[in-house]
Formats: C-alpha cells, structure tokens, sequence
C-alpha cells in the first residue's frame, strides 16, 4: 500500500507541477530580472524598491486587519451557519443552502459596487433610509471603510468557509456529543469542548482558505477600499504596476513573494495542527448518525437571524442588481427612476454575440473544468491525508502555489508560460490556468472529508480482496460524496465568473462572462452590466442545484434514514468484493 | 489508479498539443478576411460591426488595458506570437512600440487631411482621450458650475469631488502635468490649485471608468471624468464645465512590422482614418476625433478647444506620480 502511495504521490507531483509550478518560476525569474518584459540580467533592484516603500507599514497593517477580519467574520458565519442547518431542526433549510453558495455566483466587483450603492456615506439607499427613519443628521454607515471591506469579503468568502465546514459539520459522529452530555455537559460546553475541537480540520481549512482568498482579493479592496484611500497588497500591487507605461510586473511579482511565504506557512500550520489526523475520524466501520438537536424556544428567533443574513447577503445585492439591470443608468430609486425602467439593456445583452459566447465558453469552463479539477482533487486529497509523508507535504504546497498570488499577478505568470507553449491563446489555456490556480478549492473540501473517514473501512474492503481501484470507486468515493459536491460547486462557481486569469489569456473568440462584465463596466454600462451578471447567478444557480440534486441522490446520508450506516457499509463490502 | 494517471497526462500533453498546433502557427497565417486589432479603446464594436458589413473583414477586438499593454505585447513579440494587426492605444504607448521595432511605417491616405503632428512615419494620432470637468447637472446648475480649474478648489466642493487617483492613474498623472504646462502660469498657481483640490479630500478611483456611475446616481457632485460619458451614459442627468482648454492623452492607431494581414490592415487603417468611421467615434462614442470638423454631440464641444497634452516619460510619470501620492496623501 506504501509502494501504491508513494507512486500515486509522485505521478500527482508531475502533474501539478506542470500546472502550478510552472508560471510561479517564471514569476520568480521576472522578480529577480533587469529587464521589464524578458528574462535575464538578474537583480535585486525590485525587491530593494517595493520593500522599501515608505507606505508598506501602513498597507501591511491595513492588510492584517482586512485579512484576518474577513477570514473570521467568514469562518464564524459559516459554522453558525452550517451547525444550524446540519445539526439542528432549524425550519426551511433549503435557505441554508441558497444562502451560503449565493455570493459565489456574484461577481464580487458587482456585489462590491452594489454594496457602495447601498452604503456608501454620500447617498447610499440604506444610509438614506436609516437617516429619514431616526432623523440622524450624518450618514450612520461608511462602507468605504476597514469594517466595511472585512464585511463584504467576510461574506464573499462565506461560501468556502461554508462548503469546507458543513459536510464536515454534516458526517459528525454525535455519539461523541452524547458521551459529552451523559457526563453532565451542557450544550454550549459540549459545542466549544467536542464540537468545534473535532471539527478544527475544517475550521482551520477554511479560516486558511479564507485568509488565502482575502490576501489575493482585489475587486472589495478597489472597489470599497481605494476610494476611501484604503490600500492592501493586492491594491499596492495596482498601484506599483500602474505607476508606469511598461508595467514592473518583476515588482508586482516580488510583493507576491511574500504573499505566498505567508500562504505556503500557513498550510504548514494546518498540516502541523491536523497531524494526528485520527482525532478527527469521526466516519468509521463503527458506523455514524448525525442526530437533530432540538432549538425549542430558540428555533424562530435563530431562523430570523437566518432570514436577515440571507437578505443581507442575497436579497440586497441582487434587488440592486434587478433594479440596475432595468434603468438606463445608475439613478436612486424614486419615480424619476420608475418612469425610466425598461428591459432594454437585457434585450441587448441577450442580442449580443459576444455576451453569448462568453456565457457558452464560461460553461464549457465551469462545467468540464470543474469535473477535471473534482478529479484531480480527489486524487491530490487522498495523497494528502493518507499518505502523511513528506512528499505528500510538498505536493500540499505546490498545490497552492499559483493560488496563493494575487490574480493580478499570477494572470501574467501563466501569460509567461503559456506564451511558450502551444496553448497560448486557446481556451484550454483558460482550462488549464483556472484548474492550476484554484486547485486548492477542489482540495480542501476533500481533504476535510477524508480525514473524517477512517482507513479501516478501505482496509477491509482490502482485505477481503477489492482492488484499490475498486475500494475507492465502491466504498470511498460514496462517502466522500458531500466534499466532491461541495469541491465541484466551488471549482465550478470559481470558473464560471472568473476574471484574474481570464483578463490576461482570454482572446477574441475565448472571452468569458467575467471578461465581458468587465468589458460593459469599463464601458460604464452598469444596466448592462447587471443584466449579464443576472444572467451569471441565474445560470450558476442552476448549475448548483442539479449538482446538490445529483449530491443528494448518491449521499449515504439520504439511505442512512432507512438503513443503518452499518448495514449500507456492510453491503458495499459484500458488493465490493 | 495508475492508468488513470496515466491516461490524465497523456490527456493533458496531447490536448496542448491538439489544440495549441493551430495557435503556434498564428502569426504566420494570412487569411483573407480578418484583422486582429489590439487595443484600449471602448465601446466601439458598433464600428468594427459596420466595417465588417461593408467589406466583409472580420476585425478581432482583443481589450488591453493601459497596464497590460506593452508587456502583453512585448511579451508576445519575443515569443514569436504576436498575432496583432493593428495596435490602437495612448501615443506615448505606441512610441515605446516603436521604439522596440514592433509597428510598421504605413503611409495611411485617409490621414492626408490631418494636421502634421498627428503623423509620426506610421503612427497616427485620431483622436484626443479629453478629460474635463464632469457634474451631475440634477445637483448643480451650469451657474454654479467651475468656470476655471482653480474653482475646483473652493471648499463648496468638500466630499463631492471624484477623480482618478493622481498617484496611480497614468491619464490624470498627464492631464494635471499638463494643467502646468497649458493652463497655470507658475508653479506656485498650480501647486495651489493641487493642495486645494486635495483639502477637497476626491474619493479616488482607479480610472476614469469608475468616475462615471458615482456621478450619474448624485454619489459625487463634480468629477474629473471623461466628456464622452455624457454621450455613452444618456440619459444620465451629466454635463460639462465650459473650460478652455480641456486637455487630453492622444490617441494614436498603427499596423504592426509583421502583421498576419497586412493587406486587410491597411484597408482598416484607412476605414478607421476616413471621415465615416471618425463621425462614428464621435456620434456613438462621443470621443474628439481629429477628422476635420467632425465633433462628438455634445453641445458647446466644436467651440471648446481641445489640446492634446505632452507624452511623458515613463520617468516623468513615476516622478510626478510620487509627488500627487505625497500631495493627495493616504490616510
């Protein structure tokens, strides 16, 4: 089984290298080279000047701050979240659901500039609303602000916080709670001693993942966080590469460095913390039965508490999405703004050739790109957790080397690559730059589901003949079924609006939703702009709910009602072999 | 497991190989009916429509921003993969193009009317990127609007202000060193004008595009923006000061040394140059072309003079972006 391990391990090596590895050299040669656009005559010159920049403390601070913020604020949220919808009798849980993957479908500079529109301190619809109503003399709410930023990352990263943490929160063994509670536990000890301790896999995933995303985000800082004179890396980065016709992208590169020492460490802190990785096994041959804790009193005011986050994170962004989508241009609301509604920026998107071939490559990339990237994840996850050797450890890091880079960076790494290879300026650069770049979103959801599933159940499966191959197939995969929905819901939603990479490889005839969005904004076509993004959420949507559909019909979980686990666990054995 | 590997690989090496072969040979195609031009304009699809109506040549409009555009190229021309026809971007862009060999010394016919210094041995200049004094005219009368630069000192402004921010955005690094060098009489003047319209405390923008929604909704008053807005953003309640001058980058059109097409380019080039397509700039863009006499629909606009501003160095624009970061400082 090592031999077996040790070989899949290598394979995996090759492949992600050639993926990942790959643009980060070529970014690596531009931080060290003279020359702006080719390679050679090295130096240190661009280090020496981005790090000696007088403004750097003030944006290291500033990122601390909006990084660790919204990493927290995301985390914090979705296992809220995620507790109430998988462990409790919390009433119309499908919001739950809706709820958490929603934001993944907006484009975040979308969900940023509706976010301005409703906050921002001038003549925001929210501020305004809550000036007439309290009669307060100053706008209560600036979004233009740290606060502001970390909310609106916080709940754009929500999803990967959620998606990492609720099929973990959603296969947890609760005979550990009720051992807690036959000891005289209360609920809130047996939630900070058991709960959360035996979930710290997923937490710890998502609050990295998140503080990843957040390093790397740029649509929330320059959309809320520029005109507030609020700088980040990721807008510092902006700044150093604006600064001059011929972009420094050495420079750009040299302070993605040091974003990625950060991202590489701390995927050594979550490979330290989540070692003894069996403390977490909470899905073994014992079998495992997630009980329903009843919220009695408690149960209506937790589902307000539901309604007004799903308001604040769906209804709001996208009322103003609907309402921009129908004015010919940014008005407030108000009669003037009733009397110029019409459908006519959607009758032109729809029309438009562009729009429609960026919607068709968009969902050749989301849909094949993210069964691939599942794939690829499903094989990079098992090395991880099973294997536990040092190998496994390097190909944990690579795995995250392209993602940990700003996008505005790495865009131009994977332009240096494929610029050399055949691939350039076709979509399978798009393909294979996405897969590349968000690898990790596919892997971490698998990875904190195979921690939780104890090696016995494949070693019996083993023992009683099964081929690896099959063991995987008949007895892993099907448990695995809620990380690889959420994996693929996250690649899939991931592709079908991205923009880093797409701005910088995407070509005429290769143009993607997010490109176009981009486009119709530059244009200072918001109508438009909305209605595209309407079209985006709707699509996304749909692809969501046929995957979770799929999710549901293959989860153990839904047979478990009926059967034991035991005794399903049982017949995939005897089917098995 | 292994073959699974195994077939993943070969998948991947082959489908590069597969896919990408057509690609490789790009640069050398020479296809009949297409043009690739690359460029930083916006908005102008309906033109590249009409002209493939009328001669049936498909123009591939390939976006790139400002910050994008020398490396992408410069990047694509040390590949070999440079599959552009025509370059359309700022002048001082398309000089550091040349520069490097990559554009052609076309003599476009259509440019026989133009002024001599929109002709540089192949590079053309079009059109002016003008940037003027934009207000949300629901929130401001035409009286009460600036009636020079300096008026956008005065403290009525606080907080209504958006712009560009001078520190990053190469177009307004420009146009305030042109304020200088065309509308301030000293530097002490212009050095007033900077520290007032910075106590105005702008909310800062990266660009010109995001200028345009802040100002259509009544966010902000008063912005250094685009006049072209109140063309490509009607019906929005937007207006412009009536300033002489208004200033502007150039905008400047080329064809590459080794174009794909070269003969299609050409005939574009010309198309682009002619008076129709300079009246269809001006009419559905709203941008300030230099056919003669051809104006965007902007009422006042023929009778305000508009001046192409001085391409700065690449030195000039750090230098003087450092100094507006300091004057405009972070909090």
């Amino acid at each position: 089984m090592e031999k077996r391990n040790a070989r899949l391990t290598y394979s995996l090596i090759v492949i992600v290298s050639l993926l990942t590895v790959a643009p980060v050299i070529m970014l690596i040669i531009g931080s060290f080279s003279n020359s702006l656009h080719s390679f050679g005559n090295f130096t240190l010159k661009k280090y020496v000047a981005v790090y000696t920049d007088p403004m750097l403390i003030d944006i290291l601070g500033n990122t601390a701050a909006f990084v660790l913020g919204s990493a927290l604020f995301a985390t914090v949220l979705a296992i809220f979240l995620a507790y109430l919808n998988n462990r409790t009798d919390i009433p119309f849980k499908f919001l739950f659901k809706v709820v958490s993957v929603m934001p993944m479908m907006i484009p975040h500079v979308l969900f940023g500039v509706s976010w301005a529109l409703l906050l921002n301190p001038t003549n925001g619809i929210l501020n305004m609303l809550l000036m007439r109503l309290f009669t307060l003399s100053k706008a209560p709410f600036n979004i233009y602000t740290i606060p502001g930023m970390i909310v609106v990352e916080g709940l754009l990263d929500l999803p990967v916080a959620y998606l990492i943490i609720s099929p973990a929160m959603g296969s947890f063994d609760a005979t550990l709670e009720e051992s807690s509670r036959v000891f005289k536990a209360g609920p809130l000890k047996t939630f900070f001693r058991i709960t959360l301790p035996v979930l710290r896999p997923a937490i710890m995933a998502s609050f990295i993942l998140c503080i990843v995303r957040a390093l790397a985000s740029f649509a929330v800082p320059s959309v809320l966080g520029m005109p507030g004179r609020i700088y980040v890396l990721s807008t510092f980065i902006y700044r150093v590469v604006s600064m001059s016709l011929i972009a420094d992208y050495g420079k750009a590169a040299a302070i993605g460095m040091s974003i990625l020492v950060i991202s590489i460490s701390l995927i050594y802190v979550y490979r330290y913390y989540t070692r003894a990785s069996d403390k977490f096994v909470t899905v073994s041959s014992r079998g495992f039965k997630p009980t329903v804790v009843e919220l009695r009193k408690g149960r209506i005011p937790l589902f307000i508490i539901v309604l007004f986050i799903s308001a604040l994170l769906i209804l709001l962004p996208v009322l103003v999405l609907f309402y921009t989508s129908l004015i010919p241009y940014v008005m407030e609301p108000g009669i003037k703004a009733f009397k110029a509604m019409s459908w006519d920026n959607w009758r032109i998107v729809i029309k438009d050739p562009i729009s429609v071939r960026s919607l068709k490559n968009s969902l050749f990339l989301g849909v094949v790109g993210a069964t691939v990237g599942s794939f690829l994840s499903v094989l990079v996850a098992y090395v991880i957790v099973k294997a536990k050797t040092k190998a496994a450890g390097f190909l944990e890091s690579i795995s995250f080397l392209s993602f940990s880079f700003p996008g505005i960076v790495i865009g131009i790494g994977f332009m240096w690559y494929f610029v050399r290879t055949p691939l350039y300026g076709t979509i399978w650069a798009l393909f294979f730059g996405y897969i590349a770049t968000y690898l990790p979103y596919g892997i971490r959801p698998m990875t904190s589901a195979f921690i939780q599933i104890h090696g016995s159940l494949e070693e019996s499966s083993l023992v009683c003949g099964a081929s690896f191959a099959t063991t995987l197939r008949r007895i892993v995969l099907p448990l695995l079924v809620p990380g690889m929905v959420s994996a693929w819901i996250l690649l899939a939603t991931m592709f079908f609006r991205e923009l880093s990479i797409s701005v910088v490889l995407s070509r005429p005839g290769t143009e993607t939703l997010a490109v176009q969005i981009l486009r119709f904004s530059e244009d200072g076509q918001w109508g438009k702009l909305s209605a595209l993004g309407l079209i985006m959420i709707f699509v996304s949507t749909a692809m969501v709910l046929v995957v979770n559909a799929l999710g549901a019909y293959f989860k153990p979980g839904e047979v478990r009602e009926k059967k034991s686990v035991w005794t399903k666990g049982e017949a995939k054995l005897k089917a098995a072999v | 497991m292994r073959k699974t590997l195994l077939i993943l690989s070969v998948l991947l090496v082959t489908t590069t190989m597969l896919f990408g072969a057509g690609q490789a040979d790009k640069p050398e195609q020479t296809g009949p009916s297409k043009v690739s031009m690359y460029a930083n304009i916006t908005a102008i699809e309906p033109i590249l429509e009409r002209y493939k109506g009328e001669s049936g040549v498909e123009v591939e409009y390939t976006r790139l921003s400002t910050a994008r555009y020398v490396s992408t190229i410069l990047t694509e021309v040390e590949a070999n993969k440079l599959v552009a026809d025509v370059v359309q971007g700022p002048l001082s862009i398309l000089e550091i193009l040349r520069e490097y060999d990559v554009l052609s010394n076309y003599k476009a016919k259509a440019a026989e009317g133009y002024p001599d210094w929109a002709k540089r041995d192949g590079t053309y200049l079009f059109g002016i990127e003008y940037v003027g004094l934009i207000y949300n005219k629901d929130l401001v009368s035409a009286a009460e609007a600036p009636k020079s630069y300096m008026d956008l000192t005065d403290p009525k402004w606080k907080g209504h202000i958006v712009m560009p921010d001078p520190a990053t955005h190469a177009t307004t690094i420009g146009w305030l060193v042109g304020l200088r060098e065309h509308v301030f009489k000293s530097d002490a003047e212009w050095y007033r004008f900077l520290e007032g319209l910075a106590k105005n405390e702008p909310m800062l923008v990266a660009s010109f595009s995001p200028t345009g929604a802040p100002l259509a909704s009544g966010e902000k008053k008063i912005g250094v923006s685009m006049p072209k807005y109140i063309v490509t953003q009607a019906p929005a309640p937007l207006d412009y000061a009536k300033i002489s001058p208004m200033l502007g980058s150039p905008r400047a059109i080329a064809i590459t040394k080794n174009a794909p097409h070269k003969k299609d380019a050409e005939a574009f080039l010309e198309f682009w140059l002619g008076a129709s397509a300079a009246s269809q700039l001006a009419t559905d863009v709203g941008e300030y072309v230099l056919a003669p006499g051809v104006y965007p629909p902007i009422p006042g606009i023929a009778e305000t003079e508009v001046i192409p501003i001085r391409e700065l160095t690449d030195e000039e624009i750090q230098k003087w972006g450092n100094e507006f970061g300091k004057i405009f400082a972070l909090k």
